[in-house]
């Protein structure tokens, strides 16, 4: 298992080495010069062309790259051009909330969608089933940035539960894990309630039906830990959802995380920070997938890794 | 478009099942159904929404701005005095179009990348799908507001970069079917045969993934129309004087408060559709699945 | 692994995120999620105001500045040598009184005494010259060097007399001292890299920096040793960067803010129901327009340029876009600008319109396209245009680019000849409060794109010397008839078709008192209160 692992890891290089190149050029494609967005309005050239020399903007295209490979290797991620900082402090500071949000936002929704889909698929066909999936598909089908304004309309505004953003203690989390977590707590539903659906029909299932246990245990016993094969791959693949989704959620609550910084990056063609941010989002996201596939053996411990991969 | 999907789901059927039995059990599914029926209805008015709105999607009359439902206006009107009911039937077809051809441009290139890569596999596979992680590992989102930054907001960008959000999606999906299909032996059977790779996919695998294929995409034809929405809200979306339903719901949002009924009826209208894309998909799946049917 | 487990394990690692986040989270966040509770009570001076702002500040070096939001909260730590008050008049700020020689070239600063900054270190005229040095050097590549790049040098008369020598004469010079981005900062705080000193700052204001955690919060705390006697009046000052509009006006609501800026207009009417909201009004300086490139056809034709004028029904805009809360512009600067002259407005005449156009030769109309910013507000100006020109026959394509894009299509053509723009939706604020910089960047035929942002390419000889000579002169009655002169010229031909100075909107509960927004969209809070009965 850890031969694997550390040969997943060392995978990931060459893929990350091909993310970094695409995000670069992905960066400069992008129409705009970050100088003068920065000078602002009444600049005047001379501030434009120094605020070019400063972060080398004026070089050629592969220097700036190669630049920005050779500090990165040193574990150098540039500074911004907006603030000056260097990069690294600001995803530091900008990467906890954004996690924490997006683990509050997995755990909720894994709790709901697998409680949802269990319900559906054992009453399936009948009015909890129709009831829950009609709620699980609600889930997926309303406008985030919607859902999020008019939860602060109600639970903010007109009954004053929770603050309407910032991030704080947790009261502060529930309203944007809610609106984040919304899409893919349906999705968790919908993918437990089918693939439950399948184990029940599993010769297993019957033998220990036909042994006389509680359906309950059977359920919760059997079919249970054999269902969740697949609802833990499309969680892990969720996860890049819920990053996507944090941009949108996180400007609603004025959450200092990640997907706010991203955006706000490139309005600004902040090019060091978004060529950054996206490495890290692609790293996050190879590293949960990389989890995923862990748990998948240690939950059916059939799979062998050399063939997962 | 939906007489493609309907045509394709014939020929699936006179292969595996006969269409009949299809039909028995997809209506069965009494609220994908209705789901279908809805679809089918939304798509007429799409068509003639045109001929039977009762105000033009640009008529504006400043000194009627934000009015809530009445009987002249069923909807209201929004900002620029404009009938939202109106609007919501102009913008039927946009917003489905939007929806429907960014979907089928990334599943028809995710298909042909999922049946090449499982067909051929060795370094074709490995190529491919390395491409493929690399762009699943790039947010979507970011990728869309890439896209758009880069041909600039409108609404055939907006169909592109949701499209190529598509791509990897149905490009693993599709893969792993045909690889299922290849092993069969009756593939490997025509193989040896000696037809031609051309012949074997059009014949053989390609009608095998098809029943995946359309389930997938009635599923994502709604997340599609939630990406539009989602773009029109960061500003990256279509030109906000289109009548398109993301564009409305968001062009209202500072509403909210007094005059709900600016971001509520688009709002409905999105949820309605892309809730019944979802409800068709899911009943799709039971009836064209063996596994699930009964 | 069992169901009933796997959700209490994973019940656990929601309990322990949240857990862990909230003991991460400061007592400060505290106190203003039990704010909401009890419904705006005012909170004590002790607890102090929060202050809802639109963006992330991006700095906070004075000199190394060029957005207002983030001047508001420099505001509170630094002071320059002049400022601004409430109606933009120049008065002495850190300088006891200062004098300008007849041509504008050199001017002298007596400062005053016994002021020190947040550091311990003393304000004098070593100080001050630090600071000039700093701004006027040419390679520092500071933001603002550009309103001191005039500055030959600096000399230290007495400790507390300095002179300042200018290149060449710029009437317009005591603007300049008295722009935010001219704060004092302290010598010692001066030696930090410039990186940290956008982080660190020390200054002379009514409040010292705490911290700022990037996208969250920036504070800052009374400065207990203040030059003026009882201020300021409240301990802290929390400012908060909310970036959804809907989303600082429910902090109003709910009482989570107590400021807040800006309120987007259509958003008024919530706040006007709301109890112990008030929001308050006055007119910016920013000028919105849109210029019509005068060497495009048929732009080039004036008849074009007053048609288009006539075709625009101001008021209608204001209504639509702005809910109300603009006024008619009168000129091409703002009536709060120095040297303002009030023009005959061209009255909505559609037919008019028409008939110019078809003097023109342009019976039926002709199409053009139409280029600006992608904001909500933006793109609804443009549609709005779009509906007023099709009343004429002019079809009118909306083009909204980003930001970045937008620039770079505008000022990345470097020949007038080979620009494509036609239309640019654009409004224009000058930070310093002077004519000079509210006609020189648009009207000056040195000012074409890329140099500045003459979108409409205008050239007239007349007003190129006008806009001269009222550089050269430091009276300030003869630079009111040269710019009154310019206003004019511009208006009579028209590159613009002006439309509105649009109000500065904010919110704030009834027990705050003293904190208001000046005319150029910065924050004054220094006299910042919370009353409470």
């Amino acid at each position: 298992m850890l031969k694997y692992s550390v040969k997943r890891i060392l995978g990931m290089i060459p893929l990350l080495f091909v993310i970094s190149l695409i995000a670069f050029m992905f960066v400069h494609l992008i129409p705009g010069d970050p100088a003068r967005l920065i000078a602002g309005t009444d600049a005047t050239i001379e501030e434009i062309e120094n605020i070019r020399e400063k972060y080398g903007l004026n070089q050629p295209l592969y220097q700036q790259y190669f630049d920005y490979m050779a500090n990165l290797f040193q574990g150098d991620l540039g500074q911004s051009i907006v603030t000056g900082r260097p990069v690294l402090d600001m995803l530091v500071e900008r990467f906890g909330p954004t996690l924490s949000l997006t683990l509050a936002s997995m755990a909720w929704a894994l709790i709901f969608g697998l409680l949802i889909g269990v319900i559906s698929a054992v009453k399936r066909n009948k009015w909890p089933d129709h009831l829950s999936m009609f709620l699980a598909v609600s889930g997926v089908s309303i406008p985030s940035f919607w859902l999020g304004l008019m939860m602060i309309q109600l639970f903010s505004v007109q009954l004053g539960w929770f603050p309407t953003g910032g991030i704080g203690g947790f009261e502060t989390y529930i309203l944007p894990s809610f609106t984040l977590g919304a899409g893919v707590a349906a999705i968790i539903a919908r993918f437990t309630r089918s693939s439950l659906m399948d184990v029940l029909k599993e010769d297993y299932i019957r033998t220990g039906r036909s042994k006389g246990l509680t359906e309950f245990k059977v359920i919760n016993r059997h079919a249970v830990r054999n269902a969740l094969i697949p609802v833990v791959t499309m969680s892990g693949l969720q996860f890049g959802f819920l990053l996507s989704g944090s941009i949108i959620t996180e400007t609603i609550f004025s959450w200092p995380g990640l997907g706010r910084l991203l955006i706000n990056s490139i309005t600004a063609r902040d090019y060091p920070v978004i060529q950054s941010e996206i490495l890290l989002f692609s790293l996050e996201f190879l590293l949960i997938n990389l989890l995923v596939d862990l748990l998948y053996g240690f939950l059916n411990p059939k799979i062998r890794y050399e063939e997962g991969s | 478009m939906a007489e493609a999907a309907t045509q394709k789901e014939e020929q699936q059927e006179k292969k595996v099942t006969p269409t009949q039995q299809f039909w028995k059990s997809f209506k069965k599914q009494k609220v994908s159904f209705a789901a279908g029926i809805f679809l089918l209805l939304l798509f007429v008015v799409a068509i003639i929404g045109p001929w039977i709105a009762p105000y033009g999607p640009q008529e504006y009359d400043y000194d009627n701005l934000l009015s809530g439902p009445s009987w002249q206006h069923l909807a209201g009107t929004d900002d620029f005095g404009r009938d939202i009911f109106s609007r919501i039937l102009h913008g039927a077809w946009i917003s489905l179009s939007v929806g429907l051809s960014s979907v089928f441009i990334g599943a028809l290139l995710g298909t042909i990348l999922g049946i090449i890569s499982g067909y051929f596999g060795k370094w074709v596979d490995s190529a491919i799908m390395r491409v493929m992680d690399v762009l699943l590992a790039f947010p979507g989102m970011l990728l869309a507001i890439g896209i758009i930054a880069i041909l600039g907001p409108g609404l055939f960008n907006v169909v592109m970069a949701v499209a190529i959000f598509s791509v990897p999606v149905f490009a693993r999906i599709i893969r792993s079917s045909t690889l299922a299909i290849k092993s069969t032996l009756y593939v490997e059977a025509t193989q040896s045969i000696g037809s031609s790779h051309f012949r074997v996919i059009m014949k053989h695998i390609f009608p095998g993934t098809v029943s995946t294929l359309i389930v997938y995409f009635t599923m994502r034809i709604g997340s599609a129309i939630l990406i539009a929405a989602g773009l029109s809200f960061l500003g990256l979306g279509a030109d906000p004087s289109t009548p398109e339903w993301g564009a409305m719901l968001s062009n209202g949002r500072d509403y909210l408060n007094n005059a709900p009924h600016v971001t509520f009826f688009p709002g409905l209208a999105i949820f309605l559709t892309v809730l019944a894309f979802n409800l068709l998909g899911d009943g799709l799946r039971d009836a064209l699945d063996p596994k699930i049917r009964d | 692994m069992k169901l009933s487990r796997l959700l209490t394990v994973l019940s656990l690692v929601l309990v322990l995120v949240v857990a862990g986040c909230s003991s991460g989270g400061d007592t400060e966040e505290d106190t203003s999620s039990s704010k909401n509770n009890d419904k705006k009570t005012p909170p004590s001076s002790e607890e102090g105001l929060t202050i809802a702002v639109e963006s992330n500040f991006t700095s906070l070096d004075p000199h190394d500045t060029n957005d207002n939001q983030s001047y508001s909260a420099q505001s509170a730590i630094y002071e320059g040598l002049l400022g601004f008050d409430k109606d933009l008049n120049i008065v002495p700020v850190l300088a006891k009184e200062y004098s300008a020689n007849e041509d504008s070239t050199e001017f002298t600063f007596t400062l005053k005494e016994g002021i020190t900054f947040h550091d311990g270190a003393p304000f004098n005229a070593e100080a001050v010259k630090a600071n000039l040095d700093r701004l006027s050097d040419p390679e520092s590549q500071l933001r603002r060097a550009s309103l001191f790049e005039l500055v030959e040098k600096t000399e230290v008369l007495s400790e507390y007399e300095v002179k300042v020598t200018l290149k060449e004469p710029f009437g317009a010079m005591p603007n300049n001292f008295a722009h935010p981005a001219a704060g004092m900062i302290s010598p010692k705080a001066l030696e930090q890299s410039n990186q940290d000193l956008a982080r660190n700052p020390a200054g002379t204001g009514p409040f010292k920096f705490v911290e700022w955690k990037s996208g969250d919060h920036l504070t800052v705390e009374k400065n207990e040793e203040y030059r003026e006697e009882g201020l300021p009046k409240v301990d802290k000052i929390e400012f908060k960067p909310v970036p959804e509009s809907g989303s600082r006006v429910a902090m109003l609501q709910t009482g989570e803010a107590d400021f807040a800026f800006p309120v987007a207009p259509n958003q008024v009417e919530t706040l006007k129901e709301e109890e112990g909201v008030s929001i308050e009004t006055k007119p910016s300086l920013v000028v919105k327009y849109f210029s019509m490139n005068t060497m495009k056809e048929p732009f080039t034709d004036p008849k074009v340029r007053k048609a288009m004028n006539y075709a625009i029904d101001k008021e209608a805009y204001i209504k639509v876009v702005y809910d109300g809360y603009a006024t008619q512009t009168k000129s091409v600067i703002a009536p709060n600008t120095q040297h303002y002259e009030e023009q005959e407005v061209y009255e909505y005449d559609p037919e008019k319109a028409k008939e110019l156009l078809a003097e023109a030769g342009y019976p039926d109309g002709f199409e053009t396209t139409i280029w600006g910013g992608t904001s909500s507000l933006k793109q609804k100006m443009m549609s709005f245009y779009k509906q007023q020109l099709s009343q004429v026959g002019v079809t009118l394509n909306v083009v909204p680019m980003e930001g970045g894009t937008l620039g770079d299509k505008i000022w990345g053509v470097d020949n007038p000849e080979d620009a494509e723009l036609e239309l640019y939706n654009g409004g224009w604020s000058p930070s310093t409060a002077d004519a000079d910089w509210g006609m020189r960047p648009l009207f000056s035929s040195n000012s074409f794109p890329p140099d500045a942002y003459n979108t409409a390419y205008y050239k007239n000889e007349n007003v190129d010397e006008l806009l001269q000579k009222g550089l050269s002169t430091a009276d300030d009655k003869e630079r009111g008839e040269y710019y009154a002169e310019a206003q004019k010229i511009i208006w009579d031909e028209s590159p613009w078709v002006p439309l509105a100075v649009p109000d500065i909107l904010y919110g704030k509960q009834d027990y705050v008192e003293g904190l208001t927004m000046l005319s150029s969209g910065v924050m004054d809070l220094k006299q910042a209160e919370i009353v409470s009965e």
